[in-house]
Formats: C-alpha cells, sequence, structure tokens
C-alpha cells in the first residue's frame, strides 16, 4: 500500500489536476472524452426533462384534483387567529407605546387605523348585502353575481365610536384609545355554536382588577350572520367582522398588559404554543 | 557468473524504492538500520579477543565499578517502550477528522445564530440550539466510538515485557551473586541453568547439556543445543550464542554479554516492531477518499449558495445559516457509523469462524488482499511430525497423513512390511502418556522427540497396540544416549575380537543434522532380534542383505541403486528419512549388562527392512484453500508442464532434505542472477472473465497480477505483480517447496529455475533471462522490464521460485521486487524476521495489499507491517498476537480464505450500503436550495433530515451488510486499489443525480399536495417565504381566502417536513431494495431472501410511523401526524425507482462493456 499513500506535494496535486482537466495523451477532458460528454449530457438531459414532465404532470393532476372552493383540510386551522388594529411589534409580541403630548407618536396608529378602515367605508361595502338575522348566513346555492356567493357588509360605523368618524383620532390623545379586534378567517367555520362570540379585555395575569371597556359593536360581539366564510372564490368581496375597544381608564406611565379574547364555543385561546389564537395579547404604555 | 558485478551495480541503479513520505528522516534511517542483518560477530571471535573486546574476564567477570559505569552508559538492560501518543490527543484526532470539522463549523454557526437570534429576541430560535447540540452530540459519540476502538489495539512492547528475565546470576570480580536482570551491562559473566530465561544476549563460554527454548524468537520449537563452538556464520544461527528472553530448558551454560537491552536481538524485533507504523487500511483510504470529496462537495455546496443567498439578498447571519443546513443536509452523518456496524457485524461472523478480528477495519482488509504472505508450519502444516511414505519391496508406499489418520491404504501383506512394522514398533524409545487408551491415537500425548512420535503413532495406528508389541519382545538392554558418545563411524575399524556378543545395544548416533542412530536388541522367543534405524546411508553401510518380499536378497550394486533413488525421492519430496533394518541373532548373543560402547560391533551385517519418510503434513483444508486463493484472485493457468525430471534430479542432487543447506549455499551464487525473470506466464494473461467488470479495456491484458500493479502514471503496462500464496518460512528450501508444491503454492507443473536446468540439462545460468538491474525503473513506477524481452535463447518457464535467507541477505531491494513479478510462484525459506519485512515491503512497494501470517515473536514487524497481519492463536506468542490484525483461533490457513470471502462480501456490501446512504443527501439538500432559491416556505428542516440519517436509515443500510454476494465473489480478482474504489463517479453520479433526484421530485410532489391540500397551491409557494416566515405577520392569505397565524404557518411547516420526511422514506425503501444487487436482477437475487433486510424495511416504517404519530412529537421534534394519504404521493416514485434501476441492471447485464455499463455500472 506504500505506493498509495505516498504524500503528494503541491505541484505533483495541481499536475494531477491538470492532468485531469485535460489529458493531452488520451484526449481525456475531465476524464471523459468529448463525445463521452456530450453522451452523458444528453442522458441526462432526457432523464431531467422525463423527470420533470412526471413532475409537472403530478402536479397537474394534483391541481385538477383539488377543490377551488375550499381546501380539502384545515388541520393546522382548528381555531382562528385574532389579530389587533394598531398592530406594532417590540421586542415580544405587540407594544402600543405613545406619549398623549407627543402627537407623532400616536400620530401613525392612528393612520394606521384609518388605512385599516378604509376597507369598510360604505363604497368599498357596496357589493355587500346588509343581514339582520343574528343566525349563520348558510348559503348551499351560489345566489351572488358571477356563480358567487353573497357576503354581509360590515361597515365602519358600525363601530361607533370607535369608528373615526366621530372621532378621526379615535380617542388616542384623551388616553382613551380605541384599538380594533379582527378575527381570522377560516372557510366554513362555525363560531360559538349558535351565541355569537364576543371580545374580552382583561389585564394579564390578574383577571379580577376591572379594566373599563367600551365595545362597538355592543357587548364586543362578532354577528353569526357574517359566518361561516365560504372562500375567496365564492365571497370575493368578503370582509372580516370587526370589534373595537376603547379603553376608558388606562394608568398613565405604566406598561400594561392587556389580553383580549374572543368567547366562543369552538374558539380556543389556551394554546401555549399559539399566543394569537383566538386571543390577542399586547403591550400598552400612555404617557403623558 | 558476474554477480559481484551486477550487485555492485546495484545501488547505483536509478530505481532506489521511493523514499516513503516525508516524516522523520532520523527514524526512517534507524528504521532502514535496523532491517538490516544483526552486525554481530563476537560469536566468530575466540574466547581471548572477547575478553579484549568487553575488558573483561571470562573467570572472574567484570569488576562492580566497571560495570557500574557500564550500566550509566548504556541503561538498564530491559525494553524501553517508545514514547507514545497522549491519550487525549488520540481523542482529539477522532474528533477532528473531515466530516467532523465541518460538522464542527456547522454546530457553531447554529450557536452563534443562536446566540444572535435570541440576542434580538426571535422566537423559534431555540432549534438551532437543538440542532447545534445535537451536531455536537454525533461527532463526540462517533469521535468515542472510534477511539474505543484505537483503545482496543493494545500496546506492543507490553508483550514483550512478559519475556523479560528478573533475575540473573552474574560472576563480578570472581563472586556469584544474584542481580536484577536490569542490571547486567555488557561483559558480565552470566550463568545460565535450566529453567531459566536468559537474561541478556549471551556468548556461550561453556556449556554442559544446554538446551534452549528459541520458540519465542524464531517460532520453531525444537530445543537446540548451546555450546561454545561456532558453527554457522550467521549469529541468528551459531550455537554459541544465547538470545534474551529464550528459555534454557535444560543443562546449565556461562556466557558473556554481548548485549543488553534494546540492543539485544528481542529488543531489536521489539522496537523494529513498534518502529513499524501501522499502515492505513485499504478502507480507510477509501472512507478517507471519499470523505475529502464529501467534505469538499459539502463545502462547495454551501459556499455557492451562501453567495447565491448574499446574492439575492439574505442578511449574512440568514446566509450563514444555509451554509450550516446546507452542510448539515450534504454530510451523511450517520455513515461512519454504518460503515462501523457493518464492519464489525462481519467480524462477529469471522469469529464464529475461528478469525478473531481485533481491528475491524481489517475485515475488509482482507479481502482486497492480493498476496498472502505465509508461515509454513503450523499454518499450512499440521505442525506435528507424520510418517508419509515407506519404501519397501522395492516400492515408494503412501502412508495416511490427514489429521485424523483414520486408515492406512498400502499393501501391508508383505512380509518385509511385517519385518519392518517390527522395527518400527521395536528400535523407538517413544511412549504414551498413561490413561489416554480413549483418546484417538494422532491427539494422544507422547514422551519423545517428533519423529519418534510419528513413527510411534503410526505404529500403533498399522500394526496395533505398540506396548502388546514391546511385551512380546521385551528389551534386552539399551545404550543410553548422550552428547559425549557419539556413534563414531570409525570405531568400526577397532573392532576388538570380534566384539563382545551380549553386550546391549542402545545407541544414538548423532552422525549428521539428519538424526541420530538408534540400536537396540530384543527377546524374541529363543532368538534374539537386533533393530536399528536412522540416517539411511549410514544403516545401509551396516547392511549385507535386504529383504525383498520376505526374502532376503544380497544387498548388491542393483538394490544399492534402488535404494538411492527411493531415498533421493523421498528427500527431494522435502521428508525426512529413516532407514530400518534387523538381524536376527541366537539367544543370549547380547546379555544384559554389556558395555554399550562395543555394542556396534554387533550391528553388521544386517538385513534392511524398508525406509519410512516423515513429513510435518499440510493441512488437510490447506490445499483446497490455496486453490481458492488462486481463482480468487489471480491467475489459474498453468506453466509449461514439466516432465517430472526437474524434480527428480533435485531430489538426487539435494540427497536429503535435512541434508540440503550446503548445497543450498552452493547454489545461492547462481540464484543471485535469476530475478527478473520474466517467467513464461505471459500466456496465461487474460484469463479476466467478463464478470471482472471495471476492468476497462485493460482487464484483459494483464488479467491477473497486472490489474493489481497497474502504474499510476501513463498507459504503460506493468508487468505482472508478485503471486498470491508466498511461502515465508525458517524450515529449510527443500523441504518448504515440497510443502508449498503439495499445498498447492507451487502449482502443479511449475518449475523452478533449478527445476527447468535439470530438465533442459542446462546450465542455471542460461535458464535465466538476464535483466540488468541497472536499467531504468526496476522497482520504479515505469519502465520496469518488459516482459517478453528474451534475452538468452531459453523460454522463460520458470513460475516458481525458492529463494533463501542467505540470497535474500545479499540483495538490494529492487531485486527482490523483480524476483516478485518474475516468479508468480514464490517461497522464501530460511528467513529472519528482518528479512520477513523486507519482503512484506516489497510486495506492497508493487502495489499489493499483503497479509502476512505468523506465530513467534519473530514475525511481529512483519506482521505488523504487512496490511493485514494474521496471528496464529494457539501456536502464536502474545508478540505476534498484539502486533497481529486478526487471530486464528484454530491456526488454520483455511480460515483465511473464509477471512478473504468475508472481505469481500462487506467491501461489495459496503458499497451498496454507502450507495443507499448518499442518495438520500440529495433530496435532504434539494428542499434548501429551492428554498434558497425559489422562496418557498422550507420544505425538510435539519433536525428532520438528522432524524433520516442516524435514525430511520441507519438500519436498513446496515442490513445490506447481510445481502449475500450477487456472484461468486471467490473467481473475482482482488479488487485494485487504484481502481476499483469503494465509492467511484458512477456510484456518486448514478446515487446523486438519478436516484437521488427522483427521490427528490417524490418530496416536492408530496410537499406540494400537502401544502395544495391545506390550502396552499404551488404557484402561492412560489416567493411567499418572506412573509410566510415573519412572526409578525399572524394572518396570511392562503389560496382560499383563509388567514392563517404565524404558528399555525409553523405547524404546516412541519407538516411539510414530515411529509417530505416520509416522501424520502417511502423512496429509501425502493432505494435500499434496488441497492441489493449491483448488477442481478432484484428477482434473481430474491426481493426477501435476506430477512434482516426486510426486518430493518419494518423496522424503518415503524420508527417513521412512532415519529409521526407519537403525541407530543410537533413540538419537540417537529413531526406532525400527517395525513393517511401522503403516505402513498411518493409510492409512484418509489416504483419508478425500482423499474428504472432494473433496465439499468438489464442492460448491465446484457451489454456489458457497452457505454451504458461504463456510466451506470457502480
Amino acid at each position: 500500500m506504500a505506493t498509495l499513500n505516498e504524500k503528494k506535494t503541491c505541484s505533483e496535486r495541481m499536475e494531477n489536476f491538470r492532468r485531469f482537466v485535460w489529458n493531452p495523451e488520451t484526449k481525456l477532458f475531465m476524464g471523459r472524452t468529448l463525445i463521452n460528454w456530450v453522451w452523458i449530457s444528453l442522458y441526462y438531459l432526457a432523464f431531467y426533462v422525463v423527470m420533470t414532465g412526471l413532475f409537472a404532470l403530478s402536479i397537474y393532476s394534483l391541481m385538477r384534483t383539488v377543490n377551488p372552493y375550499e381546501p380539502d383540510y384545515q388541520d393546522q386551522l382548528k381555531s382562528p387567529g385574532v389579530t389587533l388594529r394598531p398592530d406594532v411589534y417590540g421586542d415580544r409580541g405587540l407594544q402600543i407605546y405613545y406619549n398623549t403630548s407627543e402627537n407623532k407618536t400616536w400620530e401613525r396608529l392612528v393612520t394606521t387605523l384609518q388605512t385599516f378602515l378604509t376597507a369598510y367605508t360604505p363604497a368599498a361595502q357596496h357589493l355587500n348585502v346588509n343581514c339582520t338575522g343574528d343566525k349563520y348566513f348558510i348559503q348551499d346555492t351560489f345566489d351572488g353575481p358571477n356563480n358567487t356567493k353573497l357576503s354581509c357588509k360590515f361597515t365602519s360605523d358600525m363601530l361607533q365610536n370607535c369608528s373615526g368618524i366621530a372621532d378621526p383620532t379615535f380617542g388616542f390623545p384623551e388616553g382613551k384609545p380605541c384599538f380594533i379586534i379582527k378575527m381570522n378567517r377560516i372557510i366554513k367555520f362555525y363560531p360559538g355554536n349558535g351565541t355569537a362570540p364576543r371580545v374580552d379585555c382583561t389585564y394579564v395575569g390578574d383577571e379580577s382588577r376591572p379594566l373599563e371597556v367600551d365595545y362597538y359593536p355592543v357587548n364586543g360581539t362578532f354577528n353569526l350572520h357574517y359566518f361561516p366564510y365560504y372562500g375567496k372564490k365564492a365571497q370575493p368581496t368578503y370582509s372580516n367582522p370587526l370589534v373595537a375597544v376603547k379603553f376608558l381608564n388606562i394608568t398613565r406611565n405604566v406598561e400594561l398588559k392587556i389580553v383580549c379574547k374572543i368567547i366562543g364555543a369552538g374558539i380556543t385561546f389556551d394554546n401555549v404554543h399559539d399566543p394569537y389564537e383566538g386571543k390577542v395579547e399586547f403591550k400598552l404604555k400612555i404617557e403623558n | 557468473m558476474g554477480k559481484e558485478e551486477s550487485y555492485e551495480l546495484g545501488p547505483r541503479g536509478p530505481a532506489p524504492p521511493k523514499a516513503p513520505k516525508g516524516r522523520g528522516r532520523r527514524k526512517k534511517e534507524q528504521l532502514e538500520d535496523m532491517k538490516k542483518e544483526m552486525d554481530v560477530d563476537d560469536h566468530k571471535l575466540e574466547l581471548p579477543d572477547l575478553e579484549a573486546k568487553y575488558s573483561t574476564s571470562i573467570t572472574k567477570g567484570l569488576v562492580g565499578a566497571v560495570a557500574a559505569e557500564r550500566l550509566l552508559r548504556d541503561g538498564p538492560n530491559e525494553l524501553r517502550p517508545p514514547r507514545g501518543t497522549p491519550e487525549c490527543v488520540k481523542f482529539g484526532r477522532q474528533l477532528a477528522g473531515g466530516l467532523q470539522c465541518l460538522m464542527w463549523v456547522a454546530a457553531a454557526i447554529c450557536l452563534i445564530a443562536y446566540g444572535v437570534q435570541e440576542g434580538q429576541g426571535d422566537r423559534g430560535s431555540a432549534d438551532n440550539l437543538y440542532l447545534a447540540i445535537a451536531l455536537i452530540a454525533v461527532v463526540v459519540v462517533t469521535g468515542c466510538f472510534g477511539y474505543y476502538q484505537e483503545f482496543k489495539s493494545t500496546n506492543i512492547i507490553a508483550s514483550f515485557k512478559n519475556l523479560v528475565p528478573q533475575q540473573a546470576t552474574v560472576i563480578r570480580e570472581g563472586d556469584k551473586l544474584q542481580i536484577n536482570a536490569n542490571e547486567l551491562v555488557v561483559g558480565d559473566l552470566v550463568e545460565i541453568k535450566g529453567g531459566d530465561r536468559v537474561p541478556a544476549d549471551i556468548r556461550i563460554i561453556s556449556a554442559q547439556g544446554c538446551k534452549v527454548d528459541n520458540s519465542s524468537l524464531t517460532g520453531e520449537s525444537e530445543p537446540q543445543t548451546r555450546s561454545p563452538e561456532c558453527t554457522h556464520d550467521s549469529p541468528l544461527e551459531t550455537r554459541n550464542i544465547a538470545f534474551f528472553s529464550t528459555m534454557c530448558l535444560e543443562g546449565t551454560a556461562t556466557g558473556l554479554v554481548i548485549n543488553t537491552g534494546d540492543r539485544t536481538i528481542i529488543g531489536r524485533i521489539a522496537s523494529l516492531a513498534s518502529g513499524v507504523e501501522n499502515e492505513k487500511t485499504p478502507i480507510a483510504i477509501e472512507i478517507e477518499h471519499f470523505v475529502d470529496i464529501i467534505a469538499g462537495l459539502a463545502i462547495f455546496f454551501g459556499a455557492t449558495f451562501f453567495v447565491v443567498a448574499m446574492v439575492i439578498g439574505y442578511p449574512f447571519l440568514r446566509a450563514m445559516v444555509f451554509f450550516m443546513a446546507i452542510v448539515v443536509a450534504y454530510v451523511p452523518e450517520g455513515l461512519l457509523a454504518t460503515v462501523t456496524v457493518c464492519l464489525s457485524l462481519t467480524a462477529k461472523r469471522l469469529a464464529r469462524k475461528n478469525c478473531v478480528v481485533k481491528n475491524l477495519e481489517a475485515v475488509e482488509t482482507l479481502g482486497s488482499t492480493s498476496v498472502i504472505c505465509s508461515d509454513k508450519t503450523g499454518t499450512l502444516t499440521q505442525n506435528r511430525m507424520t510418517v508419509a511414505h515407506l519404501w519397501f519391496d522395492n516400492q515408494i508406499h503412501t502412508a495416511d497423513t490427514t489429521e485424523d489418520q483414520s486408515g492406512q491404504s498400502f499393501d501391508q501383506s508383505s512380509e518385509t512390511w511385517t519385518l519392518l512394522s517390527r522395527v518400527v514398533t521395536l528400535c523407538n524409545r517413544a511412549q504414551f502418556k498413561s490413561g489416554q487408551e480413549n483418546v484417538p491415537v494422532a491427539k494422544r500425548e507422547v514422551i519423545g522427540d517428533a519423529s519418534e512420535t510419528a513413527l510411534l503413532k503410526f505404529a500403533e495406528v498399522t500394526v496395533g497396540t505398540v506396548s502388546e508389541a514391546r511385551g512380546r519382545f521385551p528389551k534386552v538392554a539399551e545404550l543410553p544416549f548422550n552428547s559425549t558418545n557419539k556413534f563414531q563411524v570409525g570405531s568400526r575399524g577397532t573392532k576388538e575380537g570380534g566384539g563382545q556378543p551380549g553386550v546391549p545395544v542402545r545407541a544414538w548416533v548423532e552422525v549428521t543434522r539428519r538424526g541420530p542412530l538408534q540400536l537396540s536388541v530384543h527377546t524374541a522367543g529363543d532368538r534374539q532380534l537386533l533393530v536399528l534405524k536412522g540416517a539411511p546411508e549410514r544403516v545401509l553401510e551396516r547392511c549385507s542383505t535386504v529383504m525383498i518380499k520376505g526374502q532376503e536378497l544380497p544387498l548388491d550394486a542393483q538394490w544399492r541403486e534402488a535404494f538411492e533413488g527411493a531415498y533421493a525421492d523421498l528427500g527431494g519430496r522435502g521428508e525426512r528419512v529413516l532407514g530400518f533394518c534387523a538381524r536376527w541373532l541366537p539367544a543370549g548373543t547380547v546379555a544384559a549388562g554389556t558395555d554399550p560402547e562395543a555394542l556396534p560391533e554387533v550391528a553388521v551385517g544386517l538385513c534392511f527392512a524398508g525406509l519410512v519418510a516423515m513429513i510435518d503434513p499440510p493441512r488437510a483444508t490447506v490445499p483446497r484453500a490455496v486453490l481458492k486463493c488462486r481463482t480468487a484472485g489471480i491467475r489459474v493457468g498453468h506453466g509449461d508442464s514439466g516432465d517430472g525430471k526437474g524434480m527428480e534430479g533435485m531430489g538426487r542432487e539435494m540427497r536429503t532434505g535435512e541434508d540440503t543447506e550446503g548445497t543450498w549455499g552452493d547454489t545461492e551464487g547462481l540464484g543471485r542472477d535469476m530475478e527478473g525473470m520474466w517467467g513464461g506466464h505471459g500466456r496465461d494473461m487474460g484469463m479476466g472473465t467478463s464478470e471482472e467488470k471495471k476492468g476497462g479495456g485493460t482487464q484483459g491484458t494483464w488479467g491477473t497480477w497486472g490489474q493489481g500493479c497497474e502504474g499510476t502514471a501513463g498507459p504503460r503496462q506493468r508487468p505482472p505483480c508478485p503471486p498470491q500464496v508466498i511461502m515465508v518460512t525458517g524450515d529449510h528450501p527443500i523441504t518448504a517447496k515440497a510443502i508449498a508444491a503439495a499445498v498447492g503454492i507451487i502449482s502443479e507443473g511449475s518449475e523452478t529455475p533449478e527445476d527447468v536446468a535439470a530438465r533442459l540439462r542446462v546450465p542455471l545460468e542460461q535458464v535465466d533471462p538476464r535483466w540488468d538491474p541497472t536499467s531504468p525503473g526496476l522497482g520504479g513506477d515505469r519502465g520496469a522490464p518488459r516482459p517478453g524481452d528474451p534475452v538468452s535463447g531459453v523460454p522463460r518457464q520458470a513460475r516458481a521460485r525458492v529463494v533463501t535467507g542467505a540470497e535474500l541477505a545479499g540483495m538490494e531491494p529492487g531485486v527482490l521486487e523483480g524476483i516478485l513479478r518474475a516468479h508468480p510462484e514464490m517461497v522464501f525459506a530460511r528467513t529472519s524476521p528482518q528479512q520477513k519485512l523486507v519482503i512484506v515491503e516489497s510486495c506492497q512497494r508493487l502495489g499489493a495489499i499483503v497479509a502476512v501470517t505468523g506465530d513467534g515473536v519473530n514475525d511481529s514487524p512483519a506482521l505488523k507491517r504487512a496490511d493485514i497481519g494474521v496471528a496464529m492463536g494457539i501456536a502464536g506468542s502474545d508478540a505476534a498476537k498484539n502486533a497481529a490484525d486478526m487471530i486464528l483461533l484454530d491456526d488454520n490457513f483455511a480460515s483465511i480464505v473464509t477471512g478473504v470471502e468475508q472481505g469481500r462480501l462487506i467491501f461489495d456490501n459496503l458499497k451498496k450500503s454507502i450507495a443507499y446512504t448518499l442518495t438520500k443527501n440529495i433530496p435532504e439538500l434539494t428542499p434548501y436550495l429551492i428554498y434558497i432559491t425559489a422562496s418557498v416556505p422550507l420544505p425538510l428542516g435539519c433536525i428532520t433530515i438528522l432524524f433520516i440519517e442516524l435514525c430511520t436509515d441507519i438500519f436498513p443500510s446496515v442490513s445490506l451488510a447481510y445481502e449475500r454476494a450477487e456472484s461468486d465473489i471467490m473467481h473475482l480478482k482482488p479488487r485494485n486499489p487504484r481502481r476499483d474504489r469503494l465509492v467511484n463517479e458512477p456510484l456518486a453520479a448514478y446515487s446523486y443525480f438519478q436516484i437521488g433526484a427522483i427521490q427528490s421530485f417524490a418530496g416536492f410532489t408530496d410537499y406540494f399536495v400537502a401544502m395544495a391540500q391545506e390550502g396552499w397551491w404551488p404557484l402561492l409557494c412560489l416567493g411567499l417565504r418572506p412573509r410566510w416566515e415573519d412572526t409578525h405577520e399572524q394572518e396570511l392569505q392562503d389560496s382560499y381566502g383563509q388567514q392563517w397565524t404565524f404558528e399555525q404557518r409553523r405547524y404546516q411547516q412541519y407538516t411539510c417536513y414530515t411529509v417530505f420526511f416520509i416522501s424520502i422514506e417511502m423512496c429509501q425503501i425502493a432505494d435500499v431494495l434496488i441497492r441489493k444487487t449491483r448488477r442481478l436482477s432484484l428477482l434473481q437475487q430474491g426481493l426477501f431472501r435476506n430477512h434482516i433486510l426486510v426486518i430493518a424495511i419494518v423496522f424503518q416504517v415503524s420508527i417513521g410511523c412512532f415519529l409521526c404519530y407519537c403525541p407530543g412529537m410537533p413540538n419537540i421534534f417537529n413531526f406532525m401526524p400527517i395525513r393517511f394519504q401522503w403516505w402513498f404521493v411518493p409510492m409512484p416514485f418509489g416504483l419508478l425507482i425500482l423499474i428504472y434501476d432494473e433496465i439499468r441492471k438489464l442492460g448491465v447485464r446484457r451489454h456489458p462493456g457497452s457505454w451504458w455499463d461504463r456510466e451506470l455500472y457502480y
């Protein structure tokens, strides 16, 4: 084995490599003749063309089989996520800090809310129908235009004091800010089991301490006629119902941890692994 | 003869063996120095010169002060262990291999990423911490495993320590005193007696019946006489030197210490053995070779995509994490463990067949062995003298020499046989130890020397109970033998009055080295029977008649010639021949109490009964094993078949097997000119069958040895390599040759140059196609002498060659290589430990992978130097066992063949295992590449990859070690270490770019199915990554308008991991099935015949199920309980793999040598 173990010098290695790249004696380029390289390339080309074809075929047949209206499975969507507006993230989660005396600190938050609510102006909602029943709006047929289903109107005025119409500053300068709670949509999800789910905001860890909150619409409920959701294709104009919360007695200059849960059958908020499932937590600090 | 000239030119030749490696030259020189023969000449000096040389007195010894001074100068008389590598360094080395370094880097990147992300308050960064811990654990555990393996090979010096004496009797200033043996110095006068260990190398000054057991040094088990006379030029052969650590069996002796400590013979061997580096095993080289490639590719891929990621615009840290992930994905973490387990499984299998493997990697080495240097005694032979032939009635009869000696087949009806058997029975002092009536004769223990034992057992088997016969013919008297009353041949002349009848006759005669002459007189009814045995020509001298078919005929010239013929024939077979004769005497001719010295006078005019020839016969299993080696290796062809005259001629010339030293000495000079003979084997090349693939175009040319030693550079062919089984023995050349012929090392019809010369009746030098040792390239890489280049007119017909140690001593290494190349069948006789080492190195220099078998301490350097050293479990000394990589518990050569078979099988199976293991690296790697370039949500996580590598796929890859051979592997050539790599280009290309590609497609198909069915259509997935991984995005819309929080997406991502994992597993099941064979159809091999593999697949699937469906897995190991049908998505791809590989194999089988075969057969 001695001959195999010999350490080669660097120049020998380079020479060997050079010889490997092009061996003038045998006319081998990288260990193959040129024609051989052509053959092997053609072989691999053919191989990959065939494989890509097979792959494309699989994806094509996959897309032929998936239901365009609703997904086959919703394994990860057992309970809807909950989001907050305005949504400003700090180091750990949502963190809304502002100073009442510094306009700049809250104007950003207000703009966020205003922008968010532009989707809920009557003009934006004009394709949707007015719904009145406090029941699930179940549609088995495609009654809407262009073979769609109808969606219920949700306009920002339903948020009353927090609609931004009466008070374009959403109460931020007064230290009584409005927050908008939104529930993620999940196809054919029936929240509340017949009773409308409602938002409930408390201090984190100290639920006995009273937090004065005004909920809009009244009681902070999501009306059942916004459910179920039939998917983007069936309800192209669907908009999520909202609940606005207005905190009335926020202690100034203290960081407060507040959680807003959605109470209703079928909505869980105790999943330790997902902080945004069925609830939204945020820190609030109002300085002056 | 011109031997002087040619030899003087030798060293100046342009081809000194390539200076191996560039490490410590001084150590190297030291070693070279040690390899030279001992330069001791003390045995030749006269006593006064000796006294002067060591300035001591042979009567009074040294003066105390001088001794103390010398002790200070030379150091204590003990073996110094060499400085070893510290344990922590050894362990550190295990942690710093190629792959390990990469994993360290990966772990470090993980930790940095963890640290940075933790600092930024990122969620999910704990994954990086786990990954770092897992990687470090893998490296450390693998390292511990390797360290443990290395730790098991114990320190060689330790085994020599046991041999060293503790106390010595020394004479200083005239006083006899006991001192510790390690205080002895050169010049000391020491006394030894039976039972002592010799405390240093000693020149004997006086001795009384001193015999030493040199077995620990030379492996020869017969006690050897020590006396003050110088009997041989070689210090190892002469009788007046006793060696450090050998045992004094009987008698006493006084001697002068000439060497102490490491300068003694045993010290030299010990330091030689520990100084010889352990050669890297072929499999270690293979693994290193491909680990280098893997590591290189991993870094290449990692770096490429690091750059790509940076260019695309990822932040630096992310790009580093990508680099780390690619390394983790690409490095086969479980591979080293798989290889180790596969090897240890084979080691276990071998252990059941009496081969204990000390060094795991040695398992494979045996498979790639192209040369076996075998010891003779005990390995090839039964290690006991046995009667092999008889000559009586002018006919040679063959006796049964099998191990059990069940029956004798020759004609026993002749009256001559009756007489001969009686002489054999009676003229024998050996006897069975009592209480062994139920033991088979062959296994009974006997008191007596080797030949007497052989005769006793032979008599017991053929004529019945010996003790009974001896009872019927009671011994009248005998002459006790001792070395002082030698039976002088001349004593016949000093006949005193016709001798005195009635003198008890019992004489040992040590006339020649052949052995004693033995006489005894027995009462047989009303007559007395005088029986005599001994060296045939001495016996014949005393005979006047010869018994033929029961009739006493006068011993005339015709019978003498017949006797000579038979004697030469038997002697030529390497057998120890004894003559037997008898004479009936009238009752009372010899009476008890007669002076023994006068007894030989009676022993004249005897009747010659016959000859009995004994040999240490080959083990029954050996010839078949050697043949198997031959077919497994190398040439099966025959040379020009001789007509047998050569052998006869040689026998004539050599007289007897025992007496040939001188003769061989004479031929020494001739022998030297014989190397470079390109024996007539050109014509049986090209035996390469189409089975033996990968030889490419060249294979047919040098079908056999050639493939092992093709030059590195240039297309020029090299001549054939050395023979496969080489006998290296300390025994006499004739015996060695005879045994070699009997076991097939010298195949039927092969001739040595001497045979050829004798047959053609030409001088020896004409047989020899001389090549000039100065011609370029001897021993070098190119320009070796061209075969088929006749210089002399005589065709080169000598396939075989017997080289003695004396011849070797005068050779340059390059010359030896020439001989090894020229003669496919080699026997080395009367070799010293250093020469064994030189032989091994020469073979290695020719590119052969060498296995060495041995048992003595003297073999330990060669054992250590060999690519695989095989020690004998029963006869082997501790030093040999320690130096060896493998131990044959039954001392049986045939076990080596089993080892070769297993080694070859494991090489094939490792290839399959590695192909299997490498394949999945592509489907592990592609998710990252697509993730980086197409920005899809990550399809496969690092932890999942580690689970594939270290958990599920380990079992199938190990189970491939149980796969049976596809074809008769013992009919293939040994692999060419240069070309038949463990991992070659077709293997890597096929695994990576074809099967691996199919697996990747399977994985991505399943991935997109799982994503689409959960709401994320493929087109949406492209480019989704930044929003998908945004921890602040809690309402990401899928293709259906549903909104997902980050955590929901994360679990969806884990689902993808799991789905991809399952896809790889499913495809790997197909992969392990296709890897069962490399060229046979799966159906030919049997789909379920490897039960372990079936179990492994079931187990693999079970683990997959467990990982998927065990509660809690999503948050511990990121496995999700996936939908049942997603298991089936990759199955069509698995089927495709099976079908595609069957097509590949079909093409390979149908069109051997075609483009398809070259590109797709691995």
